[in-house]
């Protein structure tokens, strides 16, 4: 008897697993199979039918659908692709995003994920967080070199405290929330059982979309209170030059902000803050007009997850040496004010101007005499 | 890090909460043990269909029983029925099982015994459930009062409505009252309403089955003898070619596809001829585009290659068939294949190609729908795809036949024996024999039914069709053949937007004096009704009700299925809100009538919610004592019902039982086919076992055989039209073509005496159809194997049509005046059904105004799977309405470029009836760049406004949209009054 | 033991949406969550073929792998379910599958999803049983029952097949012998891996 047409048509996929040699049974009944053509492969653009081309000269050879499929074809769904924008497809299209194999969509994100988002991003903060451990540990926090003055100099006004601090709660509500969805699986759950860790990780999940967006507010506003007093100025890069004078234990002169702090900023603040912002909001579906596929979501995702996992790693820095990596950083941020020594010592330019009438040593309204933060 | 729990069971957890989770797993285990029917193995060897059993029931062993624990523990106080049911959408007759808890249709499962679709439903009757929430129904009685709709209650309903008909009656008579039946009403409840009209006295009532399968009905029962279904969907099983031509069975039947493509898998053929390329064509072999309403070349031009080529059944038609000779002249001298490409647009090589299929592969069988009947030429259509079968042999045989896919659930039973204005249950025409027969029966005086019409002639004239009311209405008085214009109209079970015209509806049904509406979802009425049209329409008397009807689910009764086959629904629940069943609405309006003790006059009453309403079973006794010429007289509801629980025992591909007994009753099902297919002849004891296939003589007649019918006199021209010798159904006594039986030929043959003295005194004077003992039958079938209607041959020339050989005519609105000069449309009619018709003066009118320029697109419109007919009762069902949530067209990419109209994009529709409708663009290759396609069961918005306002509170349906017959045009068939949805014109724009 | 899974069978499936029907009707799911749904290729033109899908409870699961809470598991049948009392609506399962199964009761913003839903191949979740609980989250268990799906118990035309792998891989592979063509198991390979794409050997698999 015929044979069957699977078996004559190579295209057809892993076909011979399915149907493994039909011979002994009685044969091929469905009529068609007569007509099939067993040198149809031969005849040109054979590789280019459509599945009906196909149809006609090997009925029942299916591989230009099967095809189509893999390659994420939209087929027809009745459901209004308003509601379903994705129901016609019937498997994520094959892509390869960096670090995947060349597979369909879905799969290639978890491998993303899960082989490198994941373990390197992990290792990356862990890292990050061991080395500041060591560094405190060997070096301890930069103590001022002079004494007090008791002289106080207004660092920071009260509308650029409140937005920075605005902006590093939610940032850590972000972080911490992020880290426990990223990584919580892998040291919370164990400890805590999944239905707390369910119910932790609900909340902080919950709490991370909401609070993106207040983090994406305060960010701006941050990145603009800010954005003058981190530009480029002289003495920038003989600061970098001098890695900032973090090994020879000598301050280099800088201005209000220094070439270190200007890096995170634009580094960490602007592109990756920028980054983070769009991929989240992307993430958390507040961009009106955006159709939401799966693709859309992976593609914001690897890229949040990259951006968030480095400003993170970046902001571990910061805030480091923003609270106990520093002698006397985060009482500035704190209060406002800071000794004048410590402005010396840290940013002599920016002291210079102070001195030299170019800056005013209050820039804000004089706070009521009450005031905690007022100087003692 | 994946974790894996064991087994679904959790025991563990089951151990914190003793208490419900005991009570609940054993309610589960109640309810898994209520079904016997349905566990993994069944479902598994059902999915093989036969095919390969063995080895799918070898393996079973491997699927593993799941079962919780052992069952024991009653179902706590919970009570758990299974309620037996057939899905109430397509005439497929898919049963349900319909699990109740404590009066609550909670679950749903699938039958997988039932020999027509083990178990499988299409999305219609998977969501079947639905209809026990019922969230969207009518709740109570409503009357519109300024514009809304308000709350009343049943006692001032139905007393305000026979006030108004009594009036109107007094007024102008019964015949200004139209009643608008139902194919969705069980058999019980078709002939009770037909029973009901005429005690109300007029033929003015129809149903569905007009705007349906009419033409089929008229032009099928002309050729052979019944207007049916002649084999059935399992019998396809047994086909070698299939050729479905104006049927979109994937998506209207799709349940009957479970037995073509395993036929399919066998080696059968399929071949699709549609204009559009559908779900069914899909699955073809070969399809076939065609143009709309030419399926009459089409097919000859098939019918000519076969006479060409010497592969018509010689034998067969010389046997069995009359006037083959006249149509093959035809055929050869007229439908050559040009001629046959320049009208429906299919070369040569593909038609041949069809007929070389049909005839290489028998027994081949032709399947038809819509795609044949609505037409102006519907009728001549389908007795061309007779013709075809009778040339190659066909009918009368397992495997070929005619496989007409009937609509409704009920549209064959109540075409059988409901609500028809041209005949009594049982196609007993209007003549007074039938009437006597009918009045004997009914146990009433002949002159007090006479007495109820207008005239006595008025007895015999049908009524006006259900394609028409409108222009009863609107029509001038003195062109309608009857006295008054219609100013009462009930939709008893039927939706308006199905019928075409819809602008002109609207008026008609603003002009009336009284409009009710009983149903359980009268909502695309009632929002018609509501919606302010023309002031100079209004009738400022008019008073509009509505009454919400029960369900089929809410009450029991036969349904008969497209194959013939009746099949008892018991009630699942009790009627939802305030909704009563359909026989005791009739009931009680009889009662406040004053006709409604001689209604039920046979029946016993059983009590629901304390109100009388006649039993399903005793109605259906009475039809079983009345309707003998289509063998709606063997199937008592005892027999059904064993059938119902039994359904195991009957076989897949030849609907035959294996034999065994009904454990209940001790009925002994042996030899029967299920349901009883009718012609299931002579009384219930008789034990006919129903006909699976019409016209088969390889079978005894009381095996389910037989062969044409003689109704048509015996001599023709000098030519007999009874059978030739040799030719009769196996192991009759007589081998030659004979006449129906009477009295005069059972005395003449010497058989007279095999009756019994009671039988005698029946029979006496009658013929078998209406000697009220069945006694003429049972001697004729039972002691010597003959058909007591004859044995005649099958008239390829019917010549009481207009067309006596099918003509191909054009539509009223083409695209294509050219060949309206060839095949021009029929003449103008005066007097046809009651109302004067228009074909040639329309249809010139049409190309002297240029229509095919103003719109040239050719409309047709069909069917969605989701939705069924109107649509009201399906987009009120969520599982349903999700999938299909807008009304769109189908309009070639061609076209839409032309246009610059892309997919999903709003489009407006118009016609040359000035309507304008909005809709969505879905762009797709399935239409050819002349046709576009609608699908015809929305409303709910009217030239693009939402119509929310105007339907009851709470009652419109989830998802509303245009309906295309706002827009459809006039035209219709030339003996039926088939309404023309087919093939009309439209144009499209851009939104 | 048995392995679950589907088997749809493109020469059949006739796009009638009754599987998908049959799902909510069983296990009463919600408006826009489609637990199941129906894709026709080629749509309108020769070669159209139709295939159910939802989910196919996947050897190596994607969803499993990246849920961030871990709250799939796999059942004895190879059965994937997940816990909804668990789940945070994350999405990160619908990313992963390639199927698209999982879906999600909203779909607003600030990722408001709800808790994740998906076909269960009708055998409820962690809950006890047949509970009122198994039901309202997960609906029914039908496996616990003793049936199988009813999606696939009702499909119009024997399409969608469900039940241990060897079993339908057999039933299906019947029809493809009986027609010679159409032999395609669809989804299994993205689903179980290319080495159980084929059939396993009758009886051999462990
Ligand atoms: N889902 C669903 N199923 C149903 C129903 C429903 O409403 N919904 N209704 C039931 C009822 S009442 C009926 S009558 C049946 C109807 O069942 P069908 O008749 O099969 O359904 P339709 O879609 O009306 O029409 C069938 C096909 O006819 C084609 N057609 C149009 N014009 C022509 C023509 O001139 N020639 C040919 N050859 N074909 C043509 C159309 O393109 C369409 O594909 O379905 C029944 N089943
Ligand atoms: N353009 C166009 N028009 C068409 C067609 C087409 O193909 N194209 N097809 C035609 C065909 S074939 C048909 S059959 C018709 C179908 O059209 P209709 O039969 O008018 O449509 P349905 O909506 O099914 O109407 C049935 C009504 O009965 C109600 N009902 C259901 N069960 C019961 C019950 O037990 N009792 C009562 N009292 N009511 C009940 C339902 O709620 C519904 O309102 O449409 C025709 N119109
Ligand atoms: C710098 C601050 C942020 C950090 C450190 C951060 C970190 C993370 C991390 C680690 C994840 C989890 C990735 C994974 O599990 O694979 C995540 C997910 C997410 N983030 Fe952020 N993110 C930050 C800002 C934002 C912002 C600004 C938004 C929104 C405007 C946002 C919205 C989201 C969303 C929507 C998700 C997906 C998870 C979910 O839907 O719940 N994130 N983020
Ligand atoms: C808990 C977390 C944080 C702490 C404790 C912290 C602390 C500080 C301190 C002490 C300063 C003052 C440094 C100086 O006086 O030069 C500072 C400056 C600043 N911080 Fe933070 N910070 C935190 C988080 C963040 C975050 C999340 C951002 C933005 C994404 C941020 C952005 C800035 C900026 C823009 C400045 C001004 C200096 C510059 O432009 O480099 N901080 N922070
Ligand atoms: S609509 Fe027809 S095919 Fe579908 S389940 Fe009901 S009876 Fe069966
Ligand atoms: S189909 Fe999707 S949801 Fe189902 S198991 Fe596979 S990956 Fe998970
Ligand atoms: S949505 Fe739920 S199930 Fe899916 S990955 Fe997130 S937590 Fe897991
Ligand atoms: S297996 Fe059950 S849950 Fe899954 S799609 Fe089918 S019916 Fe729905
Ligand atoms: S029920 Fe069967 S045939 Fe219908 S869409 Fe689903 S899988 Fe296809
Ligand atoms: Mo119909």
């Amino acid at each position: 008897q015929a044979p069957a047409p699977a078996a004559s048509s190579p295209s057809v996929v892993a076909p011979a697993a399915v149907m493994p040699a039909p011979a002994a049974v009685g044969g091929i009944q469905g009529q068609n199979i007569f007509e099939v053509k067993p040198d149809a492969s031969e005849t040109p653009g054979y590789a280019s039918q459509t599945n009906g081309e196909r149809a006609r000269v090997q009925p029942g050879n299916n591989a230009p659908m099967w095809h189509q499929v893999g390659a994420g074809a939209t087929g027809y769904s009745s459901l209004p692709k308003a509601q379903a924008p994705e129901a016609g497809n019937l498997i994520q299209p094959f892509v390869q995003y960096p670090g995947s194999r060349l597979t369909n969509a879905g799969e290639a994100w978890r491998q993303v994920r899960n082989h490198w988002l994941i373990p390197y991003g992990g290792a990356l903060l862990l890292i990050v967080a061991g080395a500041i451990a060591l560094f405190y540990m060997g070096k301890g926090s930069i103590k001022l070199h002079g004494a007090k003055t008791g002289r106080r100099v207004e660092r920071f006004t009260p509308f650029e405290r409140s937005a920075h601090w605005a902006n590093a709660i939610a940032f850590s509500i972000l972080a911490i929330s992020g880290i426990v969805m990223a990584f919580g699986k892998f040291f919370a759950l164990p400890v805590m059982g999944a239905m707390l860790f369910g119910w932790l990780a609900y909340a902080l999940k919950n709490l991370h979309n909401f609070a993106g967006p207040v983090f994406v507010v305060s960010l701006l506003i941050v990145f603009f209170t800010f954005v003058r007093d981190n530009l480029p100025s002289r003495g920038d890069l003989r600061w970098l030059l001098k890695g900032g004078g973090l090994l020879s234990g000598k301050e280099v002169p800088s201005h209000r902000f220094n070439a270190g702090e200007k890096l995170v900023f634009w580094g960490g603040v602007f592109f990756l803050g920028m980054v983070v912002v769009a991929s989240g909001l992307v993430l958390d579906k507040l961009l009106p007009s955006l159709v939401y596929e799966r693709g859309t979501m992976q593609i914001a995702h690897m890229v949040h997850a990259v951006a968030t996992v480095l400003m993170m790693a970046m902001f571990t820095g910061h805030i480091y040496i923003g609270t106990i990596g520093m002698e006397g950083a985060y009482e500035g941020m704190r209060t406002g004010y800071v000794d004048e020594t410590w402005a010396k010592e840290h940013h002599e330019f920016w002291y210079d101007d102070i001195k030299a009438g170019r800056i005013p040593v209050q820039r804000s309204e004089p706070a009521p005499p009450a005031g905690p933060t007022v100087q003692a | 890090m994946l974790l894996t729990k064991k087994s679904p069971g959790l025991s563990g957890q089951a151990a914190h909460r003793p208490g419900t989770a005991r009570f609940v797993q054993s309610l589960a285990r109640g309810l898994s043990n209520a079904l016997p029917t349905m566990d993994r193995r069944a479902f598994l060897r059902r999915s093989g269909l036969g095919v390969g059993v063995g080895l799918a029931a070898s393996q079973l062993a491997l699927v593993r029983k799941a079962r919780a624990a052992a069952p024991g523990e009653a179902g706590g106080n919970s009570k758990i029925e299974v309620k037996r049911t057939v899905c109430s959408h397509c005439s497929v007759g898919c049963a349900v099982d319909a699990v109740v808890e404590n009066g609550v249709w909670v679950r749903q499962e699938a039958v997988f015994d039932s020999p027509i679709n083990l178990g499988a439903h299409c999305a219609k009757g998977a969501a079947l459930r639905e209809h026990g929430h019922g969230e969207y129904r009518l709740r109570y009685p409503m009357k519109l009062v300024n514009g809304k709709y308000e709350r009343i209650s049943w006692d001032t309903a139905l007393n305000e409505i026979t006030e108004r008909m009594l009036a109107l009656r007094k007024e102008s008579g019964p015949d200004s009252v139209y009643v608008i039946g139902s194919s969705k009403h069980n058999n019980e409840q078709a002939y009770l309403l037909r029973k009901w009209m005429s005690f109300w006295g007029s033929n003015n009532c129809d149903h569905q089955a007009r705007i349906c399968h009419s033409t089929t009905v008229a032009g099928v029962a002309n050729t052979w003898g019944y207007g049916a279904m002649t084999n059935s969907y399992n019998d396809m099983q047994n086909s070698k070619c299939a050729l479905y031509i104006g049927s979109n069975a994937a998506e209207a039947h799709p349940v009957s596809m479970l037995h073509m493509l395993h036929s399919k898998e066998k080696g059968c053929k399929m071949i699709v001829v549609d204009p559009r390329f559908t779900r069914t064509a899909a699955k073809a072999d070969e399809y076939v585009r065609l143009r709309s309403g030419s399926d009459i070349p089409f097919l000859f031009g098939v019918l000519h290659h076969i006479f060409k080529n010497g592969w018509e059944d010689t034998q067969y038609i010389n046997d069995r068939v009359y006037g083959m000779d006249k149509i093959k002249e035809e055929v050869l001298a007229k439908w050559t294949p040009d001629k046959v490409e320049e009208a429906c647009g299919v070369n040569e090589a593909t038609v041949l190609k069809v007929a070389t299929m049909m005839s290489q592969n028998r027994p081949s069988t032709i399947v038809w729908c819509m795609g044949q009947t609505q037409h102006t030429t519907g009728n001549a259509i389908v007795r061309a795809s007779c013709i075809l079968q009778l040339a190659l042999g066909n009918v009368g045989k397992s495997g070929g036949g005619t496989n007409i896919f009937r609509g409704h659930d009920n549209v064959q039973g109540a075409t059988d024996v409901g609500p028809n204005p041209d005949s009594l249950p049982g196609y007993y025409g209007l003549a007074e024999g039938s009437w006597k027969h009918f009045a004997k029966a009914w146990g009433v005086d002949f002159d007090w039914i006479k007495g109820r019409y207008a005239t006595p002639a008025m007895m015999g004239k049908p009524g006006i069709t259900v394609s028409r009311w409108i222009d009863g209405v609107l029509e001038k008085n003195e062109f309608i053949d009857q006295d008054s214009n219609l100013r009462g109209v009930f939709y008893w079970g039927h939706a308006p937007n199905s019928q075409t015209r819809g602008l002109e509806m609207k008026r008609a049904m603003d002009k009336l004096d009284l409009l009710v509406v009983v149903d359980p979802y009268p909502s695309a009425t009632a929002a018609m009704a509501a919606m302010p049209g023309k002031a100079e329409d209004l009738n400022p008397n008019r008073a509009v009700y509505l009454l919400p009807a029960a369900t089929q689910f809410e009450t029991s009764g036969s349904v008969t299925a497209s194959n013939r086959s009746l099949q008892w629904r018991e009630k699942v629940i009790e009627p939802l809100w305030e909704s009563r069943s359909d026989h005791m609405i009739m009931q009680q309006f009889a009662d406040r009538l004053g006709f409604g003790k001689e209604l039920s006059k046979n029946f016993k009453m059983q009590q629901v919610r304390g109100m009388d309403e006649p039993m399903p079973e005793e109605i259906l006794r009475e039809i079983n004592k009345t309707c003998w010429t289509i063998g709606y007289t063997g199937q008592s509801p005892e027999r059904l019902k064993a059938h119902m629980r039994n359904m195991h025992l009957f076989d897949v591909k030849t609907l035959k039982s294996r034999g065994g007994k009904d454990k209940e009753t001790g009925y002994d099902t042996t030899g029967d086919y299920f349901g009883l297919p009718w012609p299931c002849y002579g009384t219930p004891e008789l034990k006919h076992p129903g006909s699976p296939n019409l016209y088969d003589t390889s079978k005894h007649v009381m095996e389910g055989g037989g062969n044409f019918r003689a109704n048509f006199g015996v001599e023709r021209e000098g030519k007999t039209l009874l059978a030739e010798d040799g030719s009769h159904s196996l192991g009759a006594d007589i081998t030659t073509g004979y006449p129906e039986f009477d009295h005069l030929l059972m005395k003449k043959l010497g058989w007279w005496d095999e009756l019994s003295d009671a039988e005698k005194a029946a029979a006496e004077g009658k013929n078998w159809k209406t000697d009220s003992l069945g006694g003429i039958i049972r001697v004729v079938m039972k002691n010597h194997g003959c058909h007591p209607f004859g044995n005649a041959k099958a008239r390829a020339v019917v010549w009481n049509f207009p067309d006596a050989i099918p003509q191909h005519r054009e539509p009223l609105y083409g695209i294509r005046p050219d060949l309206v000069a060839k095949y021009p449309t029929h003449d103008d009619k005066k007097a046809f059904w009651r109302l004067p018709t228009l074909y040639k003066t329309l249809q010139d009118k049409n190309i002297a105004d240029k229509v095919h320029e103003k719109f040239p697109l050719i409309l047709t419109s069909g069917r969605l799977v989701e939705y069924e007919g109107g649509g009201e009762e399906t987009r009120s069902n969520p599982w349903l309405a999700e999938l299909q949530q807008e009304m769109f067209i189908e309009i070639n990419p061609k076209v839409a470029a032309d246009k610059g109209i892309r997919n999903g994009e709003r489009a407006w529709v118009s016609t040359p009836t000035g309507a304008r409708l909005n809709v969505q663009a879905l762009v797709t290759e399935r239409v050819g760049p002349d046709t576009v396609f609608m699908p015809f069961h929305f409303s709910g918005r009217w030239q693009g406004a939402d119509m929310l306002a105007y339907y009851p509170a709470g009652a419109a349906p989830v998802v509303r949209g245009e309906a295309i017959n706002t827009g459809t045009t006039y035209g219709y068939d030339s003996v039926t009054m088939m309404q023309e949805t087919k093939t009309t014109v439209c144009n499209v724009e851009k939104a | 033991m048995a392995r679950m899974k589907f088997v749809c069978d493109a020469e059949r499936c006739i796009e009638c949406n009754g599987c998908v029907t049959a799902c909510k009707n069983e296990n009463e799911v919600p408006w826009g969550v489609n637990r199941r749904r129906v894709v026709t290729l080629n749509d309108g033109v020769p070669g159209e073929k139709s295939i159910s899908v939802a989910c196919m409870h996947c050897s190596d699961a994607p969803c499993m792998a990246v849920c961030p809470v871990n709250c799939f598991y796999r059942t004895d049948e190879g059965v994937v379910l997940h816990d909804k009392d668990i789940c945070i609506g994350c999405g990160y399962c619908s990313y992963a599958c390639p199927f698209g199964a999982p879906q999600f009761p909203s779909t607003g913003s600030f990722g408001v999803r709800g808790k994740m839903d998906k076909c269960t191949f009708c055998a409820g979740g962690p809950e006890v049983n047949g509970s009122q609980a198994e039901f309202e989250k997960y609906g029914r268990n039908r496996l616990a029952e003793g049936k199988l799906p009813a999606c696939a118990e009702m499909c119009s035309t024997k399409a969608l097949l469900a039940g241990d792998g060897d079993v339908v891989a057999d039933i299906f592979r019947n029809r493809v012998v009986q027609r010679g063509k159409g032999a395609e198991v669809w989804g299994w390979g993205t689903a179980y891996g290319s080495r159980q794409a084929g059939q396993p050997p009758a009886g051999g698999k462990s």
